[in-house]
């Protein structure tokens, strides 16, 4: 299983998709984090500061949750998969290891690395920049405090588990842009409507988004009211339920299809 | 032990009958072609040898097992199927190397790989650039890496230009005489393996219609002789028990005589023959009669 999961790791690191997407992920970041100094301490119109200053401790675990690159770990997740029957590699993936069942475990294997590398690669830009943009402000740093390392965790948690949710997505779907498209859309689209109003949380709670602000632990109040999430380790297993969900069900179903 | 053996094949895509009731063995040593014109379930056969496609019913067998169950699968056969099936922004080299992680296989055999189909110095080198047979040579490149005793070709030779055609041929009569391999190629194209192989499969329209050795599907077409003439030879040929066609004005197809027979019977009648060959039912007519296809276009 070992050469199997090095083998996955080989197949992404030999294409160019990796680097592309590790560039966009931080750039965005960096737009981010440029939003969150621009604007901390400026008052909203009521007068009172819409986002703390950055002298605030209030303000490093803000700008630490803006690392989370959780939709780029899930179209990686998700290329790992597709692309196979994109470029019909998957003939002979299946040709060098035909139990079929052991490529999709391989995959998930991987996909916990991949996951883990894009976000300590997002954590540590994110450190770097907020670290030194709090010192210039003014502020003291403790890394300790203020639900940091909690937070930290939660966005390699959540990053690793959409990395999976991504591969579970690709072995159901096959189809690569379809399988782009539907996640995207669904994850950030629908499930950010559903998980961001309380009223609806009831639901969202439950789907992949949610789970991950749970994993977060994100409950800014965003004056929509109270939030209704599952406790971090909940929103942990949701999201590995999904993975695996999928995975079994690609597993019974289209992984057993012909290949042809 | 029996190399690659298929026992009552069956497959079915929806209504179409792929493969019916399919049976032939493949020998260690020998070269077999699979012959058959498009769609006739070759491809069918082979992918379900490989265990990419389930038979409905029947067995395909690898070394008496059936390939999903192999362990070492690249130790054990090498496969080539269609060319297109490499990621175009992965090098040939990266290609390898991912099946030789997954395999286990010692990290020296991409390149040397490479070095025996030839593609050496585009080793590093994206195979989206690739020509169609440059692709057919990394899939062969492939099907070497484990070393195996097996191949299993599905339409190497396309896309291959002629000097490809005929280092092919060479090589797979090197894998089968020399290193005792058992291999089965594919093709639709009967030029392509003619001169390759050692015995013939013919499968038209998902039903297997003959199979045998090279020798025993050409014969020697009836022991007829065309005779090229400009003298009026027939008479004689008649009165010397053959029986004679004209086939065109000239030119008189003999049965019941030989070659030299002939010979010296226009020495005695002092008949100038331009012309005598031994006529040989060649395997194309052959090829072309057990599948129904009409006159080649």
């Amino acid at each position: 299983m070992t050469n199997l999961i090095r083998a996955e790791l080989q197949k992404l690191f030999t294409t160019r998709l990796w680097w592309a997407m590790a560039l966009v992920m931080l750039a965005l970041t960096t737009l981010g984090l440029a939003f969150l100094i621009a604007q901390a301490g400026a008052p909203a119109p009521n007068g009172q500061p819409a986002l703390p200053a950055l002298d605030d401790p209030a303000w490093l675990p803000l700008a630490l949750s803006n690392a989370n690159g959780n939709i780029f770990t899930m179209i990686l997740g998700i290329v790992l998969m597709t692309g196979e029957y994109r470029y019909q590699t998957i003939t002979g993936t299946f040709l060098t290891t035909p139990k079929r069942g052991r490529v999709i475990a391989a995959k998930l294997g991987a996909g916990v690395i991949i996951g883990a590398f894009f976000a300590v690669v997002s954590l540590l830009f994110t450190a770097v920049v907020a670290v030194t943009a709090v010192l210039i402000g003014g502020g003291t740093v403790d890394l300790t405090a203020n639900r940091i390392p909690q937070l930290a965790v939660g966005v390699l948690a959540t990053m690793i588990l959409y990395a999976l949710f991504g591969i579970g997505l690709g072995a159901l779907v096959r189809n690569q842009v379809a399988a782009l498209i539907g996640g995207v859309v669904w994850a950030f689209v629908i499930e950010s409507i559903l998980s961001s109003f309380p009223a609806l949380q009831a639901v969202g709670k439950w789907l992949p988004g949610g789970a991950a602000q749970a994993l977060m632990s994100i409950d800014f109040d965003t004056g929509l009211g109270e939030s209704n999430l599952l406790p971090a380790w909940g929103g942990a297993l949701v999201l590995i339920g999904y993975a695996l969900l999928f995975a079994v069900i690609a597993n019974l179903t289209t992984t057993r299809r012909d290949i042809t | 032990m029996t190399a690659i053996e298929i026992r009552n094949l069956s497959k079915s895509f929806g209504a179409v009958r792929a493969v019916d009731d399919v049976s032939f063995t493949v020998e260690a040593g020998t070269v077999t072609g699979y012959l058959g014109p498009n769609g006739a379930g070759k491809t069918t056969t082979l992918r379900s040898l490989l265990g990419l496609v389930t038979p409905d019913s029947g067995e395909a067998l690898v070394n008496g097992r059936r390939y999903a169950s192999l362990d070492h699968p690249l130790n054990e056969v090498g496969a080539v199927l269609e060319a297109t099936s490499f990621h175009p922004g992965r090098t040939a080299r990266d290609h390898l190397r991912i099946m030789t992680t997954a395999a286990g296989l010692p990290a020296s055999r991409p390149d040397e790989a490479l070095e025996q189909v030839g593609l050496a110095d585009a080793a590093r080198k994206r195979v989206g650039g690739f020509s169609l047979g440059m692709r057919q040579r990394l899939a062969l490149a492939g099907a070497l890496l484990g070393q195996p005793k097996i191949f299993i070709l599905d339409e190497p030779a396309n896309g291959l230009d002629p000097a490809g055609i005929q280092w092919l041929r060479g090589f797979l009569r090197h894998l089968a005489h020399d290193l005792g391999a058992a291999v089965l190629v594919s093709s639709h194209v009967l030029a392509e393996v003619e001169q390759t192989v050692d015995n013939v499969v013919i499968i038209a329209k998902g039903r297997l219609v003959r199979q045998g050795s090279l020798a025993e599907l050409t014969g020697n077409g009836g022991g007829a002789v065309r005779v090229k003439t400009k003298d009026d030879f027939a008479p004689a040929l008649r009165a010397a028990g053959a029986e004679v066609e004209e086939v065109e004005p000239g030119v008189l197809r003999v049965k019941g005589l030989d070659a030299e027979e002939i010979g010296r019977l226009a020495l005695d009648q002092r008949v100038l023959l331009t012309e005598v060959a031994q006529e040989r039912s060649d395997l194309q007519s052959v090829f072309l009669e057990l599948t129904g296809e009409g006159a080649p276009a």
